[in-house]
């Protein structure tokens, strides 16, 4: 319909963005590439929001943490891979999470929403990280760090297979589906996924069922916010080779859609992660005969028919 | 003349038939009470009349008209009200907001309050409601919420009114102010159709009588021909109600397990409790009685450890406590969990939770306590108010806990399960357990208690120990029950003219 309106041919349109996106191996690695940190952010918002925590941060979080793996990969560049990557990682998770723990802490001393302090704590986070990046760490003239070495880097899909030749698809595809596998058996299979889910439910019954709830807050905003870290991973091990701010681009802010759309459920993230890279680097792939802001209508209009669909067979089982 | 005629009405829910066939009709400006066991299908029933859910087959006719509600705005709109179990209130809202909400009278684009602030003041009157309109309602106990929720009804001219088990929140003596007002809309020519289990006020109140069982309508009757006797029997059906008085008393050593000394207790500078004191002993159950909001809350959270900032003595000398909460949906459980989840939830030595376990739970407690449920995995809030406390019950008895608190542990359950229940909580005591049960139902705290204090106030205002209530004699015991009624509302015996 909006196609139709600009005056272009939906089908050509449409087949055009299928066939770019499936027909070569460096359009699905593309899409997929696209899709890592939406599955490792939607994961980890996913676990803040069975709390019902709505953690809005995301974006600072993932931006801070993202900044300290390219750093601590960088300085421990002389070490073997096998302790630099992890190294960098958990300094990574601790700065998100802590980071996570600061909405959290003033929720529970003073119970303040937390959709308001993720947000302040955005603006706070991104403009620390650009006053630490311009005057310290960044490359003259430039807003990204140091190269890593490339014995930190993750390896890419085209590198052994021939058919994603020249997409970015690397290995962190696969660690990020394995977090979301994580994730959900935290979620749906560890007892403390179940409080956290308990409490996101009903605060007051699981406060009388004798759960934490303040330890609970306090820990699903540092594990949720923590685990947004590793979407550095992708874009500084597996892609670029540094931190860059605003690599991110909003990313932060999609992934809330990304769990959203999933119900919170971290298998469903991966598939709707897929959806918006398929999305996102579908719209690209168009770009040429569909200016870039309808691609953005488009994938709204796509998420807002899955989300009402979605909501009519529901309706239709229950009857 | 019929205002409403049930015709063949059967729902299904899955494999549960709640309705089964269901045929009959309801006179106008009659009290129609309809009766049965937790689960019988007389909530079901009602929702369908009030077009919450829609019936599967049948017709329903409303004042001679074939009625096809597809949401309760229609319902509404053919002035059927219903005032449902749990409340459907806005906390933060206060009295007027609530009422109006949803048919506000308008100015303009303004709403206009005046107006409709003197049209709730002449219900207010004329019902004695005795509510003010400006206070919010977390602010009020939970018969003036009903209250609200009457004067809601009042406001939409609801002609026809669907009461779902509303004594089982009341107080004795709030449930003599309640059908005041119920006969004072039969005297306007309303409608009422009340949902209950009590079958002394079932004898009290109404003009006909409807039992369901197990989703049939098996029996009816009117006020003439009403027995009791018949009545319980054919509400339970062939099996009998236990009326046990087996032996119970505990026989192991005896000692105090809690005790509470001069507590009091500030909540918005206004004093809940006020010297409060109580001792719990092994194998004794303990009751409180009084009308809800005294404080029977505050000391129960003390008591759990969920409130600190009380001053006084607390003496515990367990860890391991059970508590049944008074809401079971906002406190009891978390009602999108499934039966295990709810039980297993609180095992915290269960490191890993897996769908093994909890069916194991599920099935053990399903077995044991008779836990009538759709299926397995069905969520908590799919099951009946009756069985919902059964499976919280069993949870925290299951515990093997040492002090077990019970507050309302009967609320809105039927009269098989109640017993059920009640032999559950004396069988506790027979081990040795200390049990604090807070009620406001009179007749379950002389049943189970072995002391009980009356509460007024934050204060114990009089204990009573078993050879003082434990009576025979019927007038005696009239006597006993009116004065603990007096003590319940705050009334001494020093101010009796």
């Amino acid at each position: 319909m909006v196609l139709l309106v600009i005056g272009k041919n939906p089908f050509e349109v449409f087949s055009l963005m299928f066939s770019d996106v499936f027909g070569s191996g460096y359009g699905l690695g593309q899409t997929l590439f696209k899709a890592t940190p939406l599955i490792i952010c939607g994961s980890g918002l996913a676990i803040c929001f069975h709390a019902s925590l709505f953690n809005i941060g995301a974006e600072g979080q993932l931006n801070a943490g993202s900044f300290v793996i390219g750093l601590v990969a960088y300085y421990l560049s002389g070490l073997p891979f096998f302790v630099a990557i992890p190294a960098a990682l958990i300094c990574g998770f601790i700065v998100s999470g802590l980071l996570g723990l600061v909405p959290a802490i003033i929720k529970v001393e003073k119970g303040v929403s937390e959709v308001i302090t993720t947000i302040m704590m955005n603006f706070i986070i991104l403009a620390l990280i650009n006053f630490f990046l311009i005057d310290f760490f960044a490359v003259k003239s430039t807003v990204h760090t140091e190269k890593i070495s490339d014995a930190v880097m993750i390896p890419k899909f085209s590198d052994f297979m021939p058919m994603f030749q020249g997409s970015s698809l690397n290995f962190v595809f696969v660690f990020a589906i394995l977090i979301a596998v994580a994730a959900y058996f935290f979620i749906y299979k560890t007892r403390f996924g179940y409080e956290i889910r308990a409490v996101g439910y009903n605060d007051t019954a699981s406060k009388y069922i004798g759960i934490k709830i303040n330890k609970i807050i306090l820990s699903s905003f540092f594990i949720g916010a923590g685990l947004t870290s590793f979407v550095g991973m992708n874009f500084i091990m597996g892609y670029k080779g540094y931190y860059e701010f605003g690599f991110s681009n909003n990313l932060g802010f999609t992934a809330i859609a990304v769990a959203l759309l999933a119900k919170n459920n971290p298998i469903g993230v991966i598939f709707s992660a897929l959806l918006f890279g398929f999305l996102d680097y579908g719209g690209l792939t168009v770009n040429t005969i569909v200016p870039k802001e309808i691609m953005f209508v488009i994938q709204g209009i796509v998420i807002l028919t899955i989300l009402s669909v979605d909501k009519l067979v529901e309706k239709y089982y229950l009857k | 003349m019929n205002i409403i005629e049930f015709k063949n009405i059967t729902k299904k829910f899955g494999n549960l038939t709640a309705n089964d066939n269901v045929t009959f009709s309801i006179k106008k400006n009659s009290v129609h009470c309809i009766v049965g066991e937790n689960g019988a299908g007389k909530s079901t029933l009602m929702k369908i009349l009030f077009g919450v859910y829609r019936q599967d087959e049948g017709i329903i006719t409303i004042k001679g008209k074939e009625a096809d509600f597809s949401s309760p705005l229609d319902a509404i709109d053919c002035r059927i009200g219903m005032l449902h179990q749990h409340f459907m209130l806005i906390e933060d809202f206060t009295v007027l907001e609530n009422v109006i909400l949803g048919s506000e009278i308008t100015r303009n684009i303004k709403l206009d309050f005046d107006k409709s602030e003197k049209i709730l003041n002449e219900y207010i009157e004329k019902y004695n409601l005795d509510l003010s309109l400006d206070k919010k309602i977390s602010e009020l106990s939970i018969s003036e919420q009903q209250k609200v929720e009457i004067l809601k009804l009042l406001y939409r001219n609801s002609d026809i009114i669907i009461f779902d088990e509303p004594t089982a929140v009341l107080s004795p003596i709030e449930v003599i102010e309640f059908f005041k007002i119920i006969y004072q809309f039969k005297i306007e020519g309303k409608t009422i159709i009340l949902i209950t289990h009590k079958l002394n006020e079932v004898k009290e109140i109404s003009e006909y009588v409807s039992v369901l069982r197990r989703g049939k309508l098996v029996y009816e009757t009117d006020a003439e021909n009403l027995d009791i006797k018949i009545l319980s029997k054919e509400i339970v059906g062939d099996v009998d109600v236990k009326n046990d008085s087996g032996n119970y008393e505990y026989e192991g050593e005896p000692g105090v397990l809690a005790e509470l000394k001069n507590i009091n207790l500030k909540k918005n500078k206004l004093n809940v409790l006020n010297n409060f004191d109580i001792k719990l002993k092994k194998g004794e159950i303990y009751g409180i009685c009084g009308v809800e909001g005294n404080g029977q809350n505050e000391v129960i959270d003390i008591l759990y450890g969920l409130n600190k900032n009380f001053t006084g003595d607390l003496n515990i000398h367990t860890k391991k406590i059970s508590l049944v909460p008074d809401d079971r949906i906002k406190k009891g459980m978390i009602k999108e969990f499934s039966v295990g989840e709810n039980i297993i939830i609180k095992k915290k030595n269960l490191k890993s939770v897996n769908s093994k376990s909890i069916l194991k739970a599920a099935n053990d407690v399903i077995i044991k306590y008779d836990v009538r449920l759709p299926e397995v995995n069905a969520p908590m809030e799919s099951l009946s108010g009756g069985n919902q406390q059964k499976v919280i019950i069993a949870r925290e008895v299951e515990l093997d806990n040492d002090l077990l608190i019970f507050s309302h542990p009967t609320r809105g359950v039927d009269i098989a399960a109640s017993s059920f229940i009640h032999s559950m909580i004396l069988e506790q005591k027979k081990k040795g357990k200390a049990i604090l049960l807070v009620s406001s139902d009179l007749d379950e705290i002389l049943k189970l208690s072995d002391r009980f204090g009356v509460i007024n106030k934050g204060c114990i205002v009089a204990e009573f120990e078993k050879n003082q209530f434990n009576l025979q004699d019927e007038t005696e015991k009239t006597i006993l029950l009116e004065s603990i009624g007096k003590l319940m509302i705050g009334i001494t015996g020093e101010q009796k003219n």
